[in-house]
This record gives C-alpha cells, structure tokens and sequence, in this order.
C-alpha cells in the first residue's frame, strides 16, 4: 500500500519527463502533441532497415521500425515515446543491455503507466515471482501482447493457448486432445475454458500449492454449475452438488475455508477427470474413468481393494435407478422421522393437557 | 421403612453420565459434520478447531460409546442369563395398551399404572438400544471403509453414512423431546428428576409412578419383616424378583 503513492509520483515524473523530451524533440512546441511529427521525428533514423546496435552477449539488435509497425495495432494512436519514456534526447543516453531479454525486461514496467490494474495483478502471479527471483525466461507483458504490433490478446480465443504454448508446449498439446480444448479448436467452441480461465491472465497462482487445490470445485463449477450452460451439452449441474455432499466434497469446502492447511488433500474434481487431459464423460469416457477408479483410489488409498471404489456412487443424486439401497435407508428416515418425532410430540401434548385437566 | 428405595445401581449411574456427556459431544461432532453446509454448522466446525479435528473427537468419542453399549448389553444379558435380574425392560401387552390410555382418551381419570419402568422409559430405552446398535454398526462401517468394503459391497459405505446421520439426528430430536420432556419438563419431574444421579428414589414418587412395584415390594418385606425393601443396596442378592433395577442388583449408593 505504502509504495502506491511513490509509484504514482514516479509516473508523473516518467510522463513529465516523457511531455519535456517531446517538447525538445518538437522544437519547443508546447501545447498539443503532433504525433506523427513526433513519430516521424524517430522515424528519420529508426525507419532505416541498416540500424542496429549490437548486445553484450555479442548478438546484432535491429533498431529499425517500419512506418507501420504501430498501423494495425491497438495502440496506433499512442507516439513513440510513450512507451519508450526514457528517450528524451538525441543523441540517446548510452544504453548497455548484456542481451535481447535483458532489454525486454527493462521496459516492461513501461506498460503499467496506462495498465496499471493488469501490472498490480501480475505482483500476485507466479510468473511476476519468477521473474522478481531473476529468472530471465519469466514472461514479461511483451511475451504475451507482441511489442509493437499489440492486439487484442483473446482474437482469437485460440490465441490464448498458443501465447502460453510458447512456454507451457506440453501441456497446451494435453490440452488441445482434451475435451475442452477439441471444442475450442475443432469446433470454435467459445464456452469452453482456456488456459486463463482457469489460471487467470495476469494474477496466475500457483496449481501446485493446497489452496488452489482446495479451489478445484468451485473452480470448475464456475461453469459446471451453471444451468442455463450446462443443459446447452445435456450436461447435469448436480456434479458439483453431489461431490460436495460426500466425504471428499465436504472437506474440501471446509478446508478451503479454514487458515490451517491440511496435511493431507482430500480428492477433487482434477483427480479422477485429469486436469489438462480432461476426457469427455460419455460412455467411452466412464469406461475409462472406471477402469482405472481403482488406481486412483489407492494413490491415497494404497489398500483399497476392488469393491472399493463403487462406495462413491457417482454425480447422480440416489433414486430408484440410481444407488437404490442408498435411496431406500433415505426413503425409510424421510417416514421414520417425522412419524417417531410427531408420535412422542403429540404423547407430550396429550400428557401436559391431561395433567393440567387433573388439577 | 426408609424414606427412599435404591432405583439405580452405582455402575447404572456412572453408565447414564457417560453416555450423557457422549451423546452431547458426540450430537455437536456429527450434526456440525451432517448440516456442513449451513452456517450455524460451519461455525459450530470453526469454533470446535476445523473439519479434521472435529472428525478425530467425534470417531474417539464413538468408540467408547460403543464400548459402553457393548458393556451395557452384556452385563443385562449376563445378569438376566444368571437370574440375578428380572427382565423389567421388556415391553410387555400392558406397555401398549398404557400408552394409548383410556386416560389419554379421557375415558379414565386415573392416569395408568406402572411397574419397574413405564412405557416411555422402555419406549426410550429399546429406541437407545436398536438406535445405538445402528449407530455403531455403520459409524465403524465409516471409520473403516476399507476393511468394510474388502468383505462388502462398496454402495453400503453411503448408504451407511445416509444410515448414520438420520439415525443420529432421529436420536437427538427424541432426546431433546421426550428425554428432556420426561426426565425435566413433565409435571411430575420439573424441574429435574435426579434419581439417576442419586441413584435414590423417594417413597412418595415411588408409589405414585412405580405403583406395582412398590406394591410387590410391600408384599416382599411383609413376607420378610426384617428385610427393608431395597433402601439397602446387599438387601435382596437372593431375590431377584425384588430388584428395581433394569439389569442387575442395585449397588450402593454414592
């Protein structure tokens, strides 16, 4: 909180700054600024195709910018030096960066003069962690949204899994054979989620840790729970409630809730469908979930034995068709209850009543 | 003769406590567990330290209530076996029929006469009995699903647990009832029958809730003159058919 009011003073100086070397490079012109002058003016060296400046680890940078290397761009509108805030003279300062990436870290913090809800997100991200510990491969909003050319980074929606693809490779081929990522890009499928859906653009916590576990659920009832979605694939919402109603739903709603993390992580939704390789649950699909329910019982289970895992019932709510023995026991309190409770109330009335009429 | 008989021995009492103090925490442990989801449970979780500790108190605590239920039908079978006890528990025609009394119907005004024990309390003891038998059955089936299942099929471990929760909330509401309606709140108890804490009975209650037994007493101690009914507990080791007890000898008192 503290640091807010020192970063804003620091844009105002950045952009003061940034207005002053305009102002210079403009020839003291004051009021409004003439872009394409000032564009331009960058141009009349950085439009030559020849410039470049060699790095430190040896490797040739080209300077050159084309005159449309904003023109498609969401930012066509903004000069030069918006970004490039630090140019205030010419000649330039003297500059060294050991590499390319080195250079593309140095200026991301460029974005948040306008951006700054995105960069204050990117502070609770793995990929901001990462980056603050040194690692250089941390991506920087470059990496994502293109440099000059930046346009909008989910048009297309596919564009989200290859901008993260180009790290995250593996997994993005997982996720394009899942049964999320098929329908996205077989068949243009926009209800599906992609990879910031769940992980989140900017403020991307960590999937290993217990609270992001504990979160699964909800996570995916964002959507699975979702009726007016969900009836769209015939798909039912009672998967969320009926995993929340057993032993493993409950505690990891409770757990989720408490500021003491478990020892152990009680199953959710990841464990049994996959997480990136989610399959379709379609009669192929429960075959194979199935198959293989015993092995992932005893991944916590080591003991389990064969009858084991039909002791979760599956996402359907105990019926006559459905889990009938479960369904009876419910059918017998439903009647037993009221009947017992009501009985014995009623012994009570009638014994006060009497009583009181024997005085 | 006395001013009071000896209802309940010392380890009948001890039983009562227990199983008291048990059922109280063993209620806040499951119904927090069984309504996770309302907030008055959910608080009730966080106040008692979390899911996973309130899960470990209320197994604990199962466990030794099933040791008590096993220690109390055990010792009732073994006393009625050796004829040290006379089955005053068993629901007899006459507990029907006094429980839909002309009294009730107001055909009668005198209420309905009773022995050892009167229909409620035979009524709340064998709902105890068949309600813990239940109770402990599927709540070892929960503890140990997988030695249950190894044997079992895997659809009884809901089921059990669908068992289990109903059971323990029919339990509670009969408690908070007719338990605490009999033992605090009727007019003949209000506001608190402490016979099963002293273990004492007095002689005017006696012979107005217990009329038949007292009255079997009265003839047992007009055979016997020297023997005072039951206000000594080493009174009638000889006499079954004296006992005021449920399942055994009164003990003594204190």
């Amino acid at each position: 909180m503290g640091r807010r009011p020192f970063i804003l003073i620091g844009l105002f100086v950045l952009i003061a700054v940034a207005g002053g070397g305009m102002a210079s490079g403009q020839g003291g012109a004051s009021a409004g600024r003439d872009l394409s002058l000032s564009n331009d003016a960058c141009l009349a060296c950085h439009g030559d195709p020849s410039a470049s400046v060699t790095l430190g680890d040896g490797t040739t940078l080209s300077l050159y910018v084309g005159t449309k290397a904003l023109a498609g761009s969401v930012h066509a509108g903004l000069a030069c030096t918006d970004c490039h805030n630090d140019i205030t003279t010419v000649p330039h300062p003297t500059r060294t960066f050991p590499n390319r990436r080195a250079l593309s870290i140095a200026y991301y913090q460029v974005c948040k003069q306008c951006h700054f809800d995105e960069y204050s997100r990117l502070l609770d991200g793995m990929h901001y962690a990462a980056l603050a510990k040194g690692n250089q491969n941390a991506p920087t909003c470059v990496d994502c949204h293109g440099s000059h050319a930046i346009s909008l980074p989910a048009v297309p929606r596919t564009r989200i899994s290859e901008s993260c693809a180009q790290c995250h490779g593996r997994i993005a081929a997982q996720y394009s054979k899942s049964v999320h990522g098929k329908a996205l890009i077989q068949h243009g499928n926009s209800d599906v989620p992609v990879c910031t859906d769940c992980h989140h653009a900017h403020d991307n916590f960590n999937p290993r840790s217990a609270s992001w576990h504990l979160d699964i659920p909800q996570l995916c009832a964002g959507c699975h729970g979702n009726q007016q979605m969900m009836a769209k694939y015939g798909i039912s919402t009672e998967v969320l409630t009926t995993y929340v109603n057993d032993f493993h739903g409950m505690t990891a709603s409770l757990e989720r809730s408490e500021k003491v993390r478990p020892r152990t992580l009680t199953a959710t939704c990841t464990d049994c469908h996959g997480v990136h390789d989610i399959e379709p649950v379609d009669s192929a699909g429960l075959v194979a979930i199935k198959a293989r329910l015993l092995t992932t019982c005893r991944r916590c289970h080591p003991t389990a034995g064969p009858n084991f895992p039909s002791a979760w019932i599956g996402h359907y709510e105990p019926s006559l068709r459905h889990s009938p023995l479960v369904y009876a026991v419910k059918l017998f309190y439903l009647v037993l209850i009221p009947f017992m409770v009501g009985g014995l109330v009623l012994q009570i009335m009638l014994h006060l009543w009497r009583a009181v009429a024997n005085r | 003769m006395s001013e009071y008989v000896v209802r309940f021995s010392l380890r009948e009492r001890i039983e009562h406590s227990l199983v008291g103090v048990l059922f109280v925490v063993l209620a806040a442990t499951g119904l927090s567990q069984e309504y996770f989801s309302m907030s008055w449970a959910a608080w009730m979780l966080g106040a008692m330290g979390g899911i996973d500790r309130v899960r470990w108190v209320h197994r604990y605590c199962g466990l030794v209530f099933s040791v008590v239920v096993a220690e109390h039908l055990f010792t009732a079978f073994w006393n009625m076996s050796t004829g040290r006890a006379r089955p005053s528990m068993v629901p007899t025609r006459k507990d029907f029929e006094d429980a839909v009394t002309r009294y009730y119907l107001r055909l009668s005004d005198q209420p309905a006469r009773f022995d050892s024990f009167d229909y409620r309390q035979k009524f709340e003891y064998w709902g105890m009995v068949f309600g813990s038998l239940v109770i402990v059955v599927t709540g070892l089936m929960l503890y140990f699903p997988l030695l249950t299942t190894r044997f079992l099929p895997g659809q009884l471990i809901p089921a059990a647990l669908m068992a289990h929760g109903k059971e323990g909330l029919l339990a509670f509401l009969v408690v908070i009832t007719w338990h605490l309606y009999n033992a605090h709140f009727s007019p003949e108890a209000f506001p608190f029958d402490a016979s099963i804490f002293t273990g004492k009975l007095s002689r005017e209650r006696m012979e107005k809730e217990h009329p038949l037994e007292y009255e079997r007493m009265l003839a047992a101690s007009e055979d016997k003159p020297e023997d005072k009914p039951q206000d000594k507990p080493e009174d009638t080791p000889e006499k079954p058919e004296a006992s005021l007890s449920a399942t055994e000898q009164p003990g003594p008192p204190g």
